[in-house]
């Protein structure tokens, strides 16, 4: 039996600030070392501030993941020396004295499957190692502190992972609920890490640390599994041991363990006091939490009639279900969801062309509502979508500039009707003595009308010209 | 002009104009210059204190607002953090540090035209009761320069006491503040934990450490806390003192008050010069009107101990950080691998400082924590109940700061146990958190006595009219030098 | 008892390279030893205590640049990345 456990690390990157100063919680902007100061650099006489959000955001994730919340938390040192950490310790979370880190004992449902969550803790990101030079005589190492202090949360599971993709399908969940709460944006490179560890048969844990993406995360669970079973039926013993993940050569390989290195010497950090969450704190931060997905899924289904799966869609994402949320009504829901989740996905699936999009929710509104009361033909929402798109334009003045407007003035179209009634006699001659076949003649008149007339409208006149 | 003026008289004299702030500060800065090659207290000596005094007199004369300092000459002790300054901590590990910001406390000084007349010598990075553990050379007790003037902030009492400046900032880790106070026979104090910001102080043991100021008069004292007190959002373990004023109502005596004589402070080992004068200052007390009477406090026995193991083991933590990769002394990395060169850069440390970083990984160790770390946090929990207890009963609680003389250069630095001893009464405020100030109350045979006054958490106020009182019993000898 | 070995292994936990680790034994030891008293103090049942501050008393998430560059101050560089000797593995 495989037993996977994950140990995911996510930066709170819509914070503004880093977890123990003041300097951009964000530090993608900012050339090399401008988004430092002597806290987060460890200057000799520095102290760490604590962030009052990053605590709530951590809590709420917390919640949001159906954890136990202490009353007071508590922060410990870490200590390991390594260039990236310019105090030679890390400040995180333990829970030696009782529990202390901001959440703990919780578990997300990924399909019927209940992944347990161990505990949740706030913690400092490092700096950012480069490595220079070629040959191993004069390599140098360069480090860039801009990242140093940036507030994490680290989410430890239970091994309850059996299979490569139930990690992948939990990581792409719990992707959506970081997005959903508003606390961080885990598309931004580098925002979400995750290691894990991976045993089979209840034999010894094996950790693997250094993987890039989730989907490299599937590959080096699929190799590590597949490695341990090999020897596994050979009757040698797996070693306990921390793996690296080699993304040139796709394989997990032995770290070279310095056994001094492991001794972390944990003790509660003097300069940070145990920080009381007052009761109502978190009353107010569970009342101010944004609808949780499944509940937002939920909701969508029940009230406006949207079918599961087009629900699924617009719920775990924030960039559709915000966009649904601005733009429905109650008679349009369905309309709304069925554009976003058809027409409009396909435009937006990176979060470059999101940022360019110049679509709103009032354009959304407006070609939802125009669309059902019959002012644009479905099949010329989509050119409609494009160029609001791009442009930004208002509908109508896009329906005038790329004629896309229906033809629905009677008139107009029984004009065109008249045209057509003449130049099919025949077909009108089989229609009268077979109604069915009235579909040909219509779409004749949505030939000559370029598919935009109004399809009711145009059966109506028809019948009415023809006598039937 | 008279250099052995208190600072509240000499702030009064430069008000009204009968004494210049240049003037005062050139002849201080000549008498550096006459006495320090003997004592070596300053590390550094800032050259422009002249001129910024010459400044001050500008703005006094133009009748601008001036701060409460008056031009001020203040040494600090060299841990903590001035902006562009060099900032070394008595170590070759720091000697090309220059700090790229102001501690609160400097900021706060600046604030108040204070003259940071110079950076004083200390043990290096505060572990020390001596300052022979400075790389830079030990300072001479001017009282008796063939003896320490303790430690670790020996420098502050040193230039402090030898009128090099009027007041001085250093640090109380384990009785660092009081204790060179005590030997050097000047006003040493140590507030409740929280009282004054860390920010800019260069850690030792964060939990437990201050900034305190040392001066000639309890009343410079408290004009000093004035000044540094108070909450601050760059250090999240200060707490509010609501802007207390210590100066006022300082005189309001003892009449009535309860105070307790910590038996385990007075014991085995005790100098017998030093016993009789706190017998004699516990009478004066009485005379005010306290009410004094013995008590026990079983875990002063195990708090070095306790002390030792808990500040090793926040030192091995606190200098970690010294690899020589951000700041620190000239040391090219060509050529080495990462663990290998800052293995061989932090040889720069002293031996004292490596002996106690040995132990800060020992003690906390993953095969020693029990025995050693968490029992000596315990140890620090109980003998804080026993202290809130005491404080239940009594207002303050008295025992000689020291319970030995002043003791020649050389003589302990070869005995860290018999070394480790000499705190035995200072450190229990640290580890309690509580405020404690030493007072100068007598000489023997040339050599300062010093009695050590504490008060409960937040009490600083009336351990400061304690203090006062107990300073208008006594008076004594000048310094020699 | 703290043996030669056991300070060789702490003086690599700590990164200090030292010469001659017989040199810090004696003292070392001696200062160790003396904190055997902690065994009788009798504290096995105690509690740690630490100060506590309420959640509404930290730092708003503000961002505040540091007013000057900083890593223009610091030493040990050439251009603005910080230079660190090459890692082991």
């Amino acid at each position: 039996m495989t037993m996977i456990g994950l140990e995911i690390h996510c930066q709170l990157t819509n914070l503004n600030s880093k977890l123990f100063c003041s300097c951009k919680a964000n530090y993608r902007e900012f050339e090399i070392n401008e988004n430092i100061c002597p806290v987060c650099m460890g200057l000799p006489g520095s102290l760490p501030r604590l962030n009052q959000e990053a605590v709530k955001k951590a809590t709420i994730i917390a919640m949001a993941l159906n954890c136990s919340t202490p009353e007071k938390i508590a922060f410990f040192r870490k200590n390991y020396f390594y260039p990236d950490s310019p105090k030679n310790f890390q400040i995180t979370q333990l829970n030696i004295y009782g529990d202390t880190s901001v959440g703990g004992s919780g578990s997300i449902m990924v399909g019927d499957k209940k992944i347990r969550i161990t505990r949740i803790q706030l913690e400092e990101d490092p700096g950012r190692l480069i490595y220079e030079g070629s040959s191993s005589k004069n390599q140098i190492t360069l480090v860039d502190y801009n990242r140093a202090g940036t507030p994490l949360v680290e989410i430890v599971t239970e091994p309850d992972f059996e299979t490569p993709k139930e990690v992948r399908d939990f990581l792409n969940i719990l992707s959506d609920i970081l997005t959903n709460l508003g606390v961080a944006d885990p598309s931004l490179e580098g925002a979400m890490r995750a290691d894990a560890n991976v045993s089979i048969e209840g034999g010894k844990k094996v950790e693997i640390k250094n993987i890039g993406s989730f989907h490299d995360l599937e590959k080096a669970a699929h190799f590590e599994i597949t490695r341990q079973e090999s020897l596994h039926s050979r009757d040698i013993e797996i070693i306990q041991e921390t793996r690296h993940w080699d993304d040139k050569r796709k394989i997990t390989v032995s770290s070279r363990s310095k056994e001094e290195e492991l001794d972390y010497r944990y003790f509660l950090e003097g300069d940070i006091p145990w920080i009381s969450m007052d009761p109502e704190i978190h009353t107010k931060l569970q009342s101010e939490m944004p609808e949780s997905i499944s509940s937002k899924k939920e909701r969508y289904v029940s009230k406006y009639n949207i079918p599961a799966q087009v629900a699924d869609v617009l719920s775990s994402d924030k960039y559709y279900s915000d966009l649904f949320e601005e733009s429905h009504t109650e008679s349009n829901a369905k309309e709304v969801a069925n554009i976003i989740t058809t027409d409009l996905m396909g435009l937006v699936d990176t979060r470059e062309k999101r940022e360019a999009s110049k679509f709103t929710a009032t354009h959304l509104k407006e070609l939802a509502d125009s669309i059902q009361s019959g002012k644009i033909a479905r099949n010329s929402s989509k050119n409609a979508l494009h160029e609001i798109l791009k442009t930004g334009k208002d509908l109508s003045t896009v329906i005038k500039e790329l004629d896309l407007g229906n033809v629905s003035d009677e008139s107009e179209l029984s004009e065109i009707i008249t045209q057509v009634i003449s130049e099919e006699s025949q077909a009108v001659e089989q229609t009268k003595s077979n109604p069915q076949t009235i579909n040909y003649l219509v779409g004749k008149v949505m030939q000559k009308t370029k598919g935009k007339a109004d399809p009711a409208l145009t059966l109506d006149l028809l019948k009415k010209q023809i006598g039937i | 002009m008279n250099l052995k003026i208190s600072a509240l008289d000499y702030v009064q004299e430069v008000k009204t104009g009968n004494i210049s702030a240049e003037d005062f500060v050139a002849k201080t800065i000549e008498r550096i210059q006459s006495v320090d090659s003997t004592l070596n207290a300053f590390l550094s000596v800032n050259e422009k204190s002249v001129d910024q005094a010459r400044g001050i007199d500008k703005k006094i004369k133009s009748g601008e607002k001036v701060g409460d300092c008056f031009g001020m000459p203040i040494s600090i002790k060299d841990n903590m953090c001035i902006k562009d300054s060099k900032t070394t901590c008595a170590s070759k590990m720091l000697e090309d540090f220059i700090a790229p910001y102001d501690a609160t406390v400097i900021t706060k000084l600046k604030q108040q035209d204070a003259i940071f007349v110079g950076k004083v010598n200390m043990d290096e990075f505060a572990m020390g009761l001596t300052t022979e553990f400075s790389a830079f050379g030990p300072s001479k007790n001017p009282w008796n320069t063939d003896c320490v003037p303790g430690g670790s902030s020996g420098g502050s009492a040193v230039s402090v006491s030898a009128l090099e400046c009027v007041a001085s900032l250093g640090s109380d880790t384990g009785g660092s503040v009081r204790n060179p106070a005590s030997f050097c026979s000047t006003v040493g104090y140590k507030p409740t934990y929280g009282l004054i910001s860390r920010y800019g102080l260069i850690s030792y043991a964060n939990s437990i450490e201050q900034i305190g100021p040392l001066a000639r008069t309890v009343k410079d004292t408290a004009f000093m806390l004035n000044l540094i007190a108070g909450i601050d959002p760059n250090d999240n373990t200060t707490i509010d003192n609501k802007n207390e004023d210590y100066l006022t109502g300082i005189e309001s005596g003892i009449e009535g008050k309860k105070i307790g004589i910590i038996k385990e402070m007075m014991g085995e080992g005790i100098d017998p010069a030093v016993l009789s004068a706190t017998k004699d200052a516990i009478s004066k007390l009485e005379s005010l009107g306290a009410i004094c009477e013995e008590i026990s406090l079983d875990m002063v026995k195990y708090s070095v101990a306790a002390y030792y193991t808990i500040t090793a083991t926040e030192a091995g933590s606190n200098l970690a950080r010294y690899d020589n990769l951000r700041y620190g002394y000239d040391f090219p990395l060509e050529g080495y691998e990462f663990n290998s060169y800052i293995s061989k850069a932090r040889r720069n440390f002293g031996p004292e400082v490596t002996r106690r970083m040995i132990i800060g990984g020992f003690v906390p160790s993953a095969g020693h924590a029990g025995k050693y770390f968490l029992k000596a946090l315990k140890v620090k929990s109980k003998l804080t109940k026993e202290i809130n207890d005491a404080f239940k009963k009594f207002d303050l609680l008295v025992a000689p700061t020291v319970p030995i003389l002043p003791f020649k250069i050389g003589e302990k630095i070869d005995d860290p146990v018999s070394l480790f001893l000499v705190d035995i009464n200072t450190v229990t405020a640290n580890l309690t958190g509580k405020p404690a100030i030493s007072v100068p109350y007598a000489n023997s045979n040339g050599l300062p006595i010093g009695i050590q006054l504490m008060a409960d958490s937040m009490n600083d106020k009336l351990l400061l009219q304690a203090a006062y009182a107990l300073e208008q019993t006594v008076s004594l000898p000048e310094v020699p030098l | 008892m703290v043996t030669e070995e056991e300070i060789e292994h702490v003086s690599k936990l700590i990164k200090i390279d030292i010469d001659d680790h017989k040199e810090y034994v004696e003292k070392v030891r001696a200062m160790i030893d003396y904190f055997d008293v902690l065994d009788s103090a009798g504290v096995e049942s105690e509690e740690i205590s630490m100060p506590e501050i309420s959640i509404s008393n930290l730092r708003a998430d503000e961002h505040i640049p540091f007013d000057d560059k900083l890593i223009e101050k610091l030493n040990h560089y050439k251009g603005t990345y910080v230079r660190a000797p090459k890692m082991s593995s």
